[in-house]
């Protein structure tokens, strides 16, 4: 009687769950998800094929929220690359594709052996919950299924979850590696500004701004030289004067390195196009050649290269940028030629 | 059998606020700002605003480095210009532009005093950072 009692609710909750996010489900899908997981681009999942879901279906539903909501290290961007979408669009989309591929059944009988299971399942589902609040519709999807489960269990699922959010991005522990997910977030997002704040949900997002600039591996993800060099950007030499232009000085610099790394060519030209000779000489760098030590060490330190590559110019992860000249290790006969 | 469910129901929240706090303890010591975006904190925890954020990405886009770092005097180090409200309502430092002529003035506090209380300065995403100042840290000098 019992048992019957809470597989009526579940079903109750699924089937009001399910009206509901229907539509939003496919508006959102065929507006954003479709581009990638309609033809399986970048090996997405594609819609309505079973064989394509079935696995990850398997790993549960929650875990494919998360995936969605958050991204994957595969190739999924976090939201399908939308960041303003609201998580419930993100959740009814989800749902949506599932359904397509068959999965209804397969998600909603695991569900009726949730009470069996449940000591592991209430930690995968508490998880994205909590996080955004826009997840109503999930949390009626959820609860009764959830509910089901012996109290203790959910309470001792609790501390796990945290093990469990370190454990499910591997490289979490490596500060210097950020998953395409976390990337140029939008200010209420991004950890340091205060998302209570009105003037913080006035800012530009950086997207907005980085759409239509070449991308780079590091820093901002922008290739900021090449965004000045091929005009797609047009940063003002001067405060108010419009016609002003750089004094751009075309003359390269190489340094001999120790060790098997390349010599480092440094462009005059790249950094007169944003700063004047002021700004580096004779503060930061001796305008004499061979009269300035500089060792990685010190610029990871935040000196001489360092006062910028590693703040605001690309940071030090880029080795090739700067040491890329190869070195002569035989010297042929011809040397003497040229 | 009702009782039964609320005190499930019970349980289940207790969770919920246990998972919860989880969670936003590893969001805050796990900051994702825009590299090169500064945080200003010299005088604003003590006058209870928030601190300052400085967008570099977004100023750099609009002006070469040159105009803050040469014409206008800022020197390359978070936190070490000195700035104050006093001097840029007098048109120094960023009042030489945000003084509603090339750029939005001093009344739109919020706009740049938007950071969480409490945040330390720092180059947010800087290579110093990462190797000896995770953002999670309480102070830097």
């Amino acid at each position: 009687m019992k048992k019957l009692q809470l597989i009526a609710s579940m079903m109750l909750g699924l089937a009001a769950a399910g009206s509901v996010s229907a539509d939003a489900g496919k508006d959102t899908y065929t507006k954003v998800c479709a581009v990638c997981h309609a033809g399986g681009i970048a090996a997405a999942p594609r819609y309505g094929n079973a064989a394509d879901w079935g696995p990850r279906i398997a790993k549960g539903v929650p875990t494919l929220y998360q995936s969605a909501l958050k991204g994957t290290p595969k190739g999924m961007p976090a939201k399908g690359g939308n960041l303003t979408l609201p998580d419930a669009s993100v959740k009814a989309a989800v749902d949506y594709m599932v359904a397509a591929a068959g999965g209804a059944k397969a998600a909603a009988e695991p569900k009726a052996d949730a009470k069996k299971e449940a000591k592991a399942e209430p930690k995968k589902e508490a998880k994205p919950e909590p996080k955004k609040e826009a997840a109503k519709e999930a949390a009626k999807e959820e609860a009764p299924k959830a509910a089901a489960a012996p109290a203790p269990a959910a309470v001792a699922a609790a501390p796990l979850v945290q093990e469990g959010a370190s454990a499910a991005d591997v490289n979490s522990f490596n500060r210097l590696l950020k998953p395409a997910g976390k990337r140029n977030l939008p200010p209420p997002e991004d950890g340091i500004h205060d998302p209570a704040n009105d003037g913080t949900h006035a800012l530009q997002p950086p997207l907005a701004a980085f759409g239509s600039l070449p991308k780079s591996f590091a820093g901002n993800r922008v290739n900021w030289v090449e965004a000045i060099g091929s005009g797609k950007i047009k940063p003002r030499w001067d405060r108010t004067d419009l016609t002003a232009e750089p004094i751009v000085m075309d003359m390269n610099v190489v340094r001999e390195v120790k060790g098997s790394m390349p010599d480092v060519v440094y462009p005059h030209k790249q950094h007169t196009q944003w700063l004047d000779c002021s700004n580096c000489h004779p503060a930061i760098f001796t305008p004499q050649k061979g009269a300035n030590q500089i060792s990685m060490a010190s610029i990871l330190l935040g000196e001489k290269c360092g006062v910028c590559h590693g703040k605001v110019a690309f940071p030090v992860s880029e080795c090739r940028l700067c040491h890329s000249k190869k070195k002569d290790l035989v010297k042929p006969a011809t040397a003497a030629a040229r | 059998m009702r009782k039964l469910l609320t005190g499930l129901r019970g349980g289940l929240f207790v969770g919920l606020v246990l998972a919860l706090a989880a969670v936003l303890f590893v969001d805050i010591q796990d900051a994702q700002a825009e590299y090169g975006d500064v945080v200003i904190n010299n005088h604003s925890d003590a006058a209870t605003m928030r601190p300052v954020i400085f967008p570099h990405w977004f100023h750099r886009v609009r002006f070469a480095c040159k105009v803050c770092h040469a014409d206008l005097g800022f020197k390359f180090k978070a936190g070490g210009n000195d700035i104050n409200m006093v001097k840029i309502i007098d048109g120094q430092f960023c009042g030489a532009c945000h003084n509603g002529e090339v750029a939005w003035s001093v009344e739109n506090c919020n706009l740049c005093h938007s950071a969480k209380p409490g945040t330390p300065t720092q180059v947010h995403e800087s290579t110093i950072q990462k190797l000896a100042q995770p953002s999670g840290a309480s102070q830097k000098k």
